[in-house]
């Protein structure tokens, strides 16, 4: 199976970058899942949650406010003006 | 010990004192530098798919509309500039470039009948005007070094705020950012920039132009640009912001290392005048023996 390539970044550095299964983010209409293969996509980022799973099922949080993720042949860019980290809470997945 | 020794001793001592400020200020700043360049090239991700995803906007739709976008933006004449300069002295040349660069810009744009307006970063820059008595029109200090970001989104605010307003009095119609590029620890220069409008270069015109994929946006278009092109300042200025405060302290180095050589000079000088002050004595006291041994044989006693 294929993989994300993920790069979050937020204005001043990296917060996260590697290989994911899945990503979701809160878009300004509505939760959006990224998953391999998906069409390119460039979307601007409402008030919410990013969830970032990896291959072994395990998810990174981070609260976002605003901000813009594109997507492109499984390379998926996230940058936002400020991220905080969440406790990985009992995966739902 | 001589009136005259003593005083070149002294002069010593206060040279050596100083130099060991000098050199002081000089390894704080290079260690900085470093840690300065880092936090520039931390930027650059968040840059590069800034600019990507805007270069992504361009090519898609031909006629996205967005004011910074609008090389015909003239209601006010008023032409902003963000000048970005040092809180802090000692930093050798680096604020007066950096004013000197932006007095030029001004008297360019005035020469054009538009009315610069100053946005000043840095203590340096707004003691300059302050002291000529033409405030700037807002002025940012002093600041922190590990608040850069937060002041750049600031800056940015203010200045998207005023690129977009109705108000005529507050309407700016361009952008300018005047501030240092710093290249390399030995290399920075001063830079102004125009910021708005932005040009995008047409499609096609570039030869290495790297193909854009076809996006799908969300929500739209036009919303997406809305969303960016603050963004984009935002960015930019940040990043400016960061390698300003960068070249300060390659700045800083360097001023500090010749204010160093400087009093090792100093010293060297006064310690040679010290000894040639401290010579003359002895000869000067050994003439005097040798004279007072000279009398008393030429007055004929043989006995002490």
């Amino acid at each position: 199976m294929s993989a994300l390539d993920v790069t979050f970044v937020t204005a001043d550095r990296t917060v996260w970058s590697g290989q994911a299964a899945q990503v979701v983010v809160p878009a300004v209409d509505g939760s959006m899942g990224i998953l391999p293969q998906m069409q390119p996509t460039l979307a601007i980022l409402g008030t919410g949650t990013v969830r970032i799973i990896d291959q072994d099922g395990h998810v990174d949080q981070l609260a976002v406010d605003g901000g813009f993720v594109s997507v492109d042949s499984d390379v998926v860019t996230i940058g936002v003006d400020d991220a905080t980290s969440i406790e990985a809470q009992d995966s739902r997945f | 010990m001589g009136a005259q020794q003593r005083v070149f001793k002294q002069k010593i001592r206060s040279a050596q004192g100083m130099k060991k400020i000098f050199k002081a200020k000089e390894m704080v700043a290079a260690s900085r530098i470093a840690k300065a360049h880092a936090r520039v090239l931390a930027t650059t991700p968040y840059a590069e798919a800034l600019t990507r995803a805007i270069g992504s906007v361009a090519t898609h739709s031909e006629e996205i509309n967005h004011p910074f976008l609008d090389s015909e933006r003239s209601r006010t004449g008023r032409a902003g500039i963000l000048m970005i300069t040092a809180d802090r002295g000692m930093t050798g040349p680096y604020s007066h470039n950096v004013i000197r660069a932006a007095e030029q810009l001004a008297n360019t744009l005035r020469d054009e009948g538009k009315e610069p307006v100053m946005y000043v970063v840095g203590r340096k820059g707004e003691s300059y005007y302050r002291f000529r008595n033409r405030p700037p029109h807002r002025a940012w200090t002093p600041y922190k070094e590990n608040e850069l970001p937060d002041l750049g989104r600031e800056i940015a605010g203010v200045l998207t705020g005023d690129l977009l307003s109705d108000d005529q009095s507050v309407h700016l119609d361009e952008l300018y950012v005047v501030g240092t590029q710093f290249k390399t620890r030995f290399v920075q220069d001063t830079k102004s920039i125009r910021m708005v409008p932005m040009g995008i270069a047409a499609p096609g015109t570039i030869e290495s132009r790297p193909a854009f994929p076809l996006y799908e946006f969300a929500p739209d278009a036009d919303t997406v640009v809305a969303e960016l092109m603050p963004r984009y300042v935002q960015s930019r200025i940040i990043n400016i912001l960061l390698q300003a405060m960068a070249s300060e302290h390659a700045s800083t180095q360097r001023a500090m290392k010749s204010a160093t050589d400087n009093a090792e000079t100093q010293i060297r000088k006064f310690t040679r005048l010290a000894n040639s002050a401290r010579q003359a004595e002895i000869t000067q006291e050994i003439t005097e023996i040798v004279g007072g041994a000279d009398a008393l044989s030429g007055s004929g006693r043989t006995e002490r």
